[in-house]
C-alpha cells in the first residue's frame, strides 16, 4: 500500500481527445510526475458527480477530468455536460471543506501531447500546494490538522469570517 | 409534481449532530423526478456528507443511504422498518410529506429534513422549475384562460394586470412573465376575452392553508369502520 | 475527404468485384461465463524494452498476482507477438481464465488485436481489459523508475478491479437497404448520386424546383477555362439516364424514419406521396446568393451582382460606354458583425470577371474595392495576372466601408478611403458589381427538423468533426456535401460528393451492420419517467416507449453516456462503462475494494424492482 505515502491523481479522460493526447505525450516521451493515473471513459459526459465524490471520499489527492476541446467532443455536446457537471461537484467540495482546487477539468486536441504533460504537472504541483487527502485511511493524523481549517473555510463561505 | 431541492451539506451535517449512525433516505417518485432527491442525489449527498463528518472529526459517524418508492406512503416504509432499527436518525431527502410521513411511523427516532420542499410546479427547460399553483383548494383556472393568477401574478391580482405589466413581464421580477399577459394572451387566441371583461370576484381564501392544515375525504373510498378486518 | 473521393473512384472501377474476395473468419463458440466467480489472468508486457527498461516488470507481476481474483499473472516481452496470442489462447483454457489483462501498450491501438485474441480462445471479447504502462507510464516516467514501476503496479491494479465486474456483450446486428436517398439535385446532389449508382446501388434523387443543376445553373466558366454549361448538361444527362437514379423533381421528402441501414422515407411530388427505402441520406440542399439590400441593390440596373456580371459576360449583354468604369465591391454584407463568415468564391470570381471585362472592353477601367484578396492558392495567378492586366485593386479598412449615394439620374458615386495611401477617392461607375455572400437554403429548419441535423451559427449544416468526420453528420448514416456546408467552389463540391459516395458506400456495401454493444440501456423497472434522459441526449437516442417508460433506441445511441450521468432514478447503464466496473477501478486504486466479488455483487449492486428500497452502504 505505498499509495498511501504518495501523492494520488486521477485523470478522468475521455476516450478521443484527453486519452489519444496521454498517449502522444508518451510518443514524444514527455515527463510529467508519476502521481497521474489515467482512467479511460467513452466521452467526459460519462463521468458522474458520484465518481468524483466516492474517489475523494475513498482519499484520491486530486482529480483532472480531461475531455476534448470546446465544441470538438466526439460526442457534440459531453464535455460542455460534464463541465457542468464538474463544477457542481466542486461547488460541494467547497461546502464540506476539502475544497474545490483539488478538481479540475481541462479541455485538450488529441494532438496536444505536451498539453496533456502541462496539465498533469499543473495538477500535480497544485495538489502537492494543497497537501494530500486528509480522508485517505492511514491519514488520521492529517485529518486532525484539518478539522480546524474546514471549520473555518465553512465560516469564510457563509460570510461570517473574511 | 412538487418541487424541491437540497440543503447545504454543512446545514444537513449540523442536524445530525449528536448522533452515531443515520440513514438517508431517498424517495423515488416526485423529488426524483425533480432531481433533488432521487436514488442519484442520495449517493451524491450521502457522500458528501460522509466526507464532511469526516473532516470536521467526526468521521465514525456511519451514515447509509437508501431509496425507496415513496416516502409518503406506509407499505413502502415498512419495508425499511427492520433496518431502521440499526440506526440513531434518519434523514430525508423526500419532501416535507415524505419526512413528516416518515416521522410518524418512527415515533422514536428523529427524522431530518435534507431538503427544501419548494412548490407545485414544473419543469420549465431542463434545470429549471416554475411555480404553478399555489394549492388554494378552489381552482379558478376556468375563469383565467388556464393561467392562475393566484399563482403566478406576484400581487394576485384577480382583476389584473397592474400598472406595472412591462413588454410581458412582471415589474416586481424582471425574469419572470406577468400572469396577467398570458392570460390576456390565451383569452385572445382562444377568443374569450369577453369573459374577462366580467369582475372577478374575490377569492375565498378559506379553503386555503389560511384556513387551517385541511383535510380531503372521499366517503366511499373510507373503508375504516365497515370491513370485518377493521 | 480527398482520400474518400479517390476511394470512391476505386469502388466504382471495382465494383462488379466488390464481396467476392471476403472471407469470413470463424471464432468458436464463446464459452459462458455468466455464473463463474471471476477469474483473472494478467499478462504484463516488456514490450521489449520499452516498458522493461523503466518499469520493473517483475515487482508488477509479484504485485499483482496476490490481488484478489487474480489467477495468473506472467510477463511477455512481446505480448502482441504471435507466438505469445498463442499463449494466451492456451493459458485461457489451462487456466479457466474468463477475465484477460494485457497490460503493455494503448488499447487505442491494440484493444481490437486482443480482443480477436480472446475471441479466438472462445471468450467474449469484452472481456479483455487493458492497462496502458507503456504510453502513459514507462515513456513518461523515464526518469523515475521507482515510481513508474509502483505507477504501473496501480495501473493492473485498477484494471483488475474494473475486469472482475466485465461482463460479456453481444453486438446485434441490423440488415441494411442498400439504395441511397439524395436530398438536393444540384452537382452535389447528381455528383454522389452517379458515383453510388455507378457502384451498382439505387438511388433516390429529390429535387424542390423543376429541374436538376441548382446553382451551378448560373455559373458559366471556372477559372481554369471549364464551360460549367457543358459539363452540366452532361451530367444531367447521365442522371437522368441512368438506369439506377431515380429523379424526383418538384418533389420534397417529408418524412424519415429510422436509422442507419434501415431507413424509410417518403417523398412527397405534387400531391402524390411514395415510399422508399434506404440505408443512407446525402445531405446536398445547396445554398443561394443572398441578394444585397445595400449599395443601391434593386434599385439601379447598373448595381448588379458578380454572378450577375459572370451572366451578361457570358451571353454578350454586357454594354458599356466608352472609357467606362467598372467598379466592383468585395465582402459585400458579409464578414461583418452579423454574416462573419468568408464567402470564398467572390474574389475569385472578381478576379475572373475583371479579366473578361478587361479583354473585351480593353477601354474600359476596372477597380475593385477590397478588404483582403482571397483568391487562394493557384487561384493567386489569376489574381497577379489581373494586376497585370491593369485592373486597380484599392484595399478599404473594415471601419471604413464606402459612401455610396444614387444620383436622380442614376449616376452611381462612390467615395472610399483607400486604406494604403490614406486618401479618399471618389468615383462614378459606370456599373458597380457587388460581392454577394452565399446564404443557406432558407427551407434549412424544415430540413434539419426531419433528418435532426444541426444547422451551425452562419446558417449551414455542421458536420460531425472537421478534421475526423468531415462529410458525415454525427448521426450515424446521414452525410452532408456541396453548399449546404458552407460556400464552396465547384471543384470542392465535387469532390467532397465523391467522398460522401465512399463513406455511404462502406455502409450499403454491406449485408448487415452491428450496432456498437457499448450503448446505453434503461431499466424500466427504474425509471420514473422524468424525461431527463430525453433532454439531455445529443442524438435523441432514448424515446418513451409505450410503457410510458424511457428506452434507448439501440441503432441511435452512440454510447456516450450522457443520460446515464444524469438519470436521477439510476435507470440507466451505459454497457461496458457500469458503476461497478468504474467505481470497482477506483476503490482498487485507493485500497477500498470490498474483496473479492463477481460482477453484479457487492456494494454497488444494481438492484431491479421499484418498490424494493435500494440499499448502498457508505
Ligand atoms: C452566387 C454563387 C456564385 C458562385 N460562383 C462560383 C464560381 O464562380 N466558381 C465556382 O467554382 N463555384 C461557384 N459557386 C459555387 C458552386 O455553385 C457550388 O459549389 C455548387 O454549385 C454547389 O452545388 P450543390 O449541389 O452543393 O448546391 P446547389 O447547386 O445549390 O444545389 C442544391 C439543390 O438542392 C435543391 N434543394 C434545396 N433544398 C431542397 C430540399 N429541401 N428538397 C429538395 N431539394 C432541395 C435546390 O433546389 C438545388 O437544386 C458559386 C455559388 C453561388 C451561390
Ligand atoms: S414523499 Fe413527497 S416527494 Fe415523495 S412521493 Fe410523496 S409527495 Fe412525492
Ligand atoms: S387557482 Fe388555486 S388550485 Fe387552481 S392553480 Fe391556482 S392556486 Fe392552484
Ligand atoms: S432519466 Fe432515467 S428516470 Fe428519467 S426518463 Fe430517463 S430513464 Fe427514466
Ligand atoms: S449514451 Fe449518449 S447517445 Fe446513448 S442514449 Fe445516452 S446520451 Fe444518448
Ligand atoms: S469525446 Fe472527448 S469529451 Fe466527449
Amino acid at each position: 500500500m505505498d499509495t498511501d505515502q504518495e501523492l494520488v491523481i486521477l485523470a478522468l479522460c475521455c476516450h478521443y481527445c484527453a486519452y489519444a493526447a496521454a498517449d502522444m505525450a508518451g510518443s514524444m516521451r514527455l515527463q510529467y510526475p508519476g502521481s497521474v493515473r489515467v482512467l479511460r471513459f467513452p466521452c467526459t459526459s460519462k463521468i458522474e458527480v458520484n465518481y468524483l465524490l466516492t474517489a475523494f471520499e475513498r482519499g484520491i489527492d486530486g482529480i483532472l477530468v480531461a475531455g476534448c476541446l470546446e465544441g470538438g467532443c466526439h460526442f457534440l455536446e459531453g464535455n460542455l455536460r460534464a463541465r457542468r457537471r464538474v463544477e457542481r461537484a466542486k461547488k460541494l467540495l467547497d461546502e464540506i471543506g476539502l475544497g474545490a482546487g483539488r478538481l479540475e477539468m481541462f479541455n485538450l486536441s488529441s494532438a496536444e501531447g505536451p498539453r496533456f504533460a502541462e496539465i498533469a504537472t499543473e495538477m500535480h504541483e497544485r495538489v502537492v500546494e494543497l497537501g494530500p487527502s486528509p480522508l485517505r485511511r492511514g491519514r488520521e493524523a492529517v485529518l486532525a490538522g484539518v478539522a480546524g481549517m474546514a471549520s473555518l473555510a465553512e465560516a469564510v463561505i457563509a460570510g461570517e469570517k473574511t | 409534481m412538487i418541487v424541491a431541492d437540497r440543503k447545504k451539506i454543512p446545514e444537513i451535517r449540523d442536524m445530525i449532530q449528536g448522533h452515531d449512525r443515520v440513514l438517508l433516505v431517498g424517495c423515488g417518485t416526485c423529488v426524483t423526478v425533480c432531481l433533488a432527491g432521487g436514488e442519484r442525489e442520495v449517493g451524491i449527498i450521502g457522500a458528501a456528507l460522509r466526507m464532511s463528518l469526516k473532516l470536521v472529526g467526526r468521521g465514525h459517524v456511519v451514515v447509509d443511504q437508501c431509496t425507496i418508492e415513496r416516502q409518503c406512503e406506509d407499505a413502502f416504509i415498512d419495508i425499511l422498518a427492520q433496518r431502521v432499527s440499526q440506526y440513531d436518525a434518519i434523514c430525508s431527502l423526500g419532501c416535507g410529506a415524505g419526512v413528516q410521513t416518515l416521522a410518524e411511523r418512527f415515533p422514536q427516532k428523529p427524522v431530518y429534513p435534507g431538503l427544501n420542499t419548494q412548490f407545485i410546479g414544473i419543469l420549465e427547460s431542463q434545470g429549471v422549475w416554475t411555480e404553478k399553483c399555489l394549492g388554494c383548494g378552489h381552482c379558478r383556472l376556468g375563469e383565467f384562460a388556464g393561467v392562475c393568477p393566484i399563482t403566478r401574478c406576484a400581487k394576485r391580482l384577480l382583476n389584473g394586470p397592474c400598472g406595472g405589466s412591462r413588454e410581458g413581464k412582471c415589474e416586481v421580477n424582471a425574469d419572470t412573465e406577468c400572469a396577467w399577459q398570458r392570460i390576456y394572451d390565451r383569452a385572445k387566441a382562444l377568443g374569450t376575452l369577453d369573459r374577462l371583461d366580467a369582475i372577478a370576484a374575490p377569492h375565498d381564501w378559506s379553503t386555503g392553508i389560511e384556513g387551517g392544515p385541511r383535510k380531503v375525504v372521499r366517503e366511499d373510498q373510507c373503508i375504516a369502520g365497515l370491513g370485518p378486518k377493521s | 475527404m480527398q482520400a474518400s473521393a479517390a476511394a470512391a473512384r476505386a469502388m466504382s472501377l471495382l465494383a462488379p468485384a466488390r464481396g467476392t474476395c471476403i472471407r469470413t473468419k470463424v471464432y468458436p463458440p464463446q464459452r459462458d461465463v455468466t455464473d463463474e466467480p471471476p477469474r483473472i489472468g494478467v499478462f504484463i508486457c516488456h514490450c521489449g524494452s520499452n516498458i522493461a527498461s523503466v518499469v520493473d516488470v517483475e515487482e508488477v507481476v509479484r504485485r499483482t498476482a496476490v490481488l484478489p481474483n487474480v489467477v495468473l499473472a506472467e510477463h511477455n516481452i512481446y505480448t502482441c507477438a504471435d507466438d505469445t496470442q498463442d499463449t494466451i489462447k492456451d493459458k485461457i483454457g489451462q487456466y479457466r481464465l474468463n477475465r484477460v489483462i494485457v497490460a503493455s501498450c494503448t488499447p487505442r491501438t491494440h484493444e481490437a488485436i486482443f480482443r480477436d485474441t480472446l475471441r479466438d480462445a472462445g471468450l467474449n471479447p469484452y472481456l479483455l481489459e487493458m492497462a496502458n504502462i507503456r504510453d502513459q507510464c514507462s515513456w513518461v516516467h523515464s526518469a523515475a523508475p521507482d515510481s513508474a514501476t509502483r505507477k504501473a503496479a496501480d495501473l493492473v491494479r485498477m484494471a483488475v478491479g474494473r475486469a472482475a465486474r466485465l461482463v460479456p456483450l453481444t453486438e446485434d446486428t441490423v440488415t441494411v437497404k442498400g439504395a441511397a436517398l439524395i436530398i438536393g439535385g444540384g452537382v452535389a446532389g447528381m455528383t454522389a448520386a452517379l458515383a453510388m449508382a455507378d457502384q451498382g446501388f439505387p438511388v433516390h434523387l429529390v429535387e424542390k424546383s423543376e429541374a436538376l443543376g441548382g446553382a451551378a445553373r448560373d455559373l458559366f466558366r471556372t477559372l481554369d477555362g471549364l464551360d460549367v454549361q457543358a459539363f452540366l448538361a452532361e451530367t444531367i444527362d447521365r442522371v437522368i439516364g441512368h438506369p439506377r437514379i431515380t429523379v424526383h423533381l418538384h418533389s420534397h421528402v417529408t418524412q424519415v424514419e429510422g436509422h442507419v441501414g434501415d431507413f424509410t422515407s417518403v417523398i412527397t411530388t405534387g400531391a402524390k406521396t411514395r415510399q422508399v427505402e434506404h440505408g443512407v441520406v446525402v445531405v446536398a440542399t445547396g445554398a443561394v446568393e443572398g441578394k444585397p439590400t445595400t449599395f443601391g441593390y434593386g434599385q439601379s440596373p447598373r448595381v448588379i451582382t458578380q454572378r450577375d456580371l459572370s451572366g451578361q459576360l457570358a451571353r454578350g449583354e454586357l454594354d458599356l460606354p466608352k472609357g467606362a468604369t467598372v467598379a466592383m465591391l468585395q465582402c459585400v454584407e458579409q464578414r461583418t458583425a452579423d454574416r462573419p463568415y468568408c464567402s470564398r468564391v467572390c474574389c475569385t470570381m472578381a478576379v475572373q470577371n475583371a479579366l473578361a471585362v478587361r479583354e473585351r472592353h480593353p477601354d474600359a477601367r476596372v477597380v475593385v474595392l477590397y478588404r483582403d484578396m482571397r483568391t487562394y492558392g493557384f487561384r493567386e495567378i489569376a489574381y497577379k495576372k489581373a494586376r497585370q492586366a491593369g485592373v486597380l485593386f484599392v484595399r478599404f479598412d473594415d471601419d471604413a466601408p464606402p459612401g455610396f449615394s444614387l444620383g436622380a439620374d442614376g449616376a452611381i458615386e462612390l467615395t472610399v478611403r483607400d486604406a494604403i495611401v490614406q486618401r479618399d477617392l471618389l468615383m462614378r461607375p459606370s456599373v458597380l458589381v457587388l460581392a454577394a455572400p452565399i446564404v443557406g437554403q432558407h427551407d434549412r429548419q424544415e430540413v434539419s427538423d426531419l433528418l435532426r441535423i444541426p444547422i451551425n451559427a452562419d446558417g449551414f449544416f455542421l458536420e460531425a468533426h472537421v478534421k475526423l468526420r468531415p462529410v458525415d453528420f454525427a448521426s450515424e448514416g446521414l452525410f452532408l456535401c456541396g453548399t449546404a456546408h458552407a460556400p464552396k467552389f465547384l471543384s470542392e463540391t465535387i469532390s467532397q460528393a465523391s467522398a460522401v459516395a465512399a463513406r455511404a458506400a462502406s455502409i450499403l456495401s454491406r449485408q448487415t451492420m452491428p450496432i456498437g454493444a457499448q450503448i446505453a440501456r434503461v431499466d424500466p423497472d427504474k425509471c420514473v419517467s422524468c424525461m431527463t434522459c430525453v433532454h439531455v441526449c445529443p442524438y435523441l437516442a432514448p424515446i418513451v416507449g409505450d410503457d410510458n417508460k424511457a428506452q434507448v433506441q439501440p441503432t441511435v445511441c452512440m454510447g456516450c453516456g450522457s443520460c446515464t450521468s444524469e438519470c436521477p432514478a439510476k435507470a440507466i447503464t451505459l454497457h461496458h462503462y457500469t458503476d461497478a466496473q468504474i467505481l470497482g477501478a477506483i476503490d482498487r486504486l485507493l485500497n477500498a475494494g470490498p474483496g473479492p466479488v463477481g460482477p453484479g455483487e457487492g456494494a454497488y449492486l444494481e438492484q431491479v424492482g421499484v418498490a424494493r428500497p435500494r440499499w448502498t452502504e457508505g
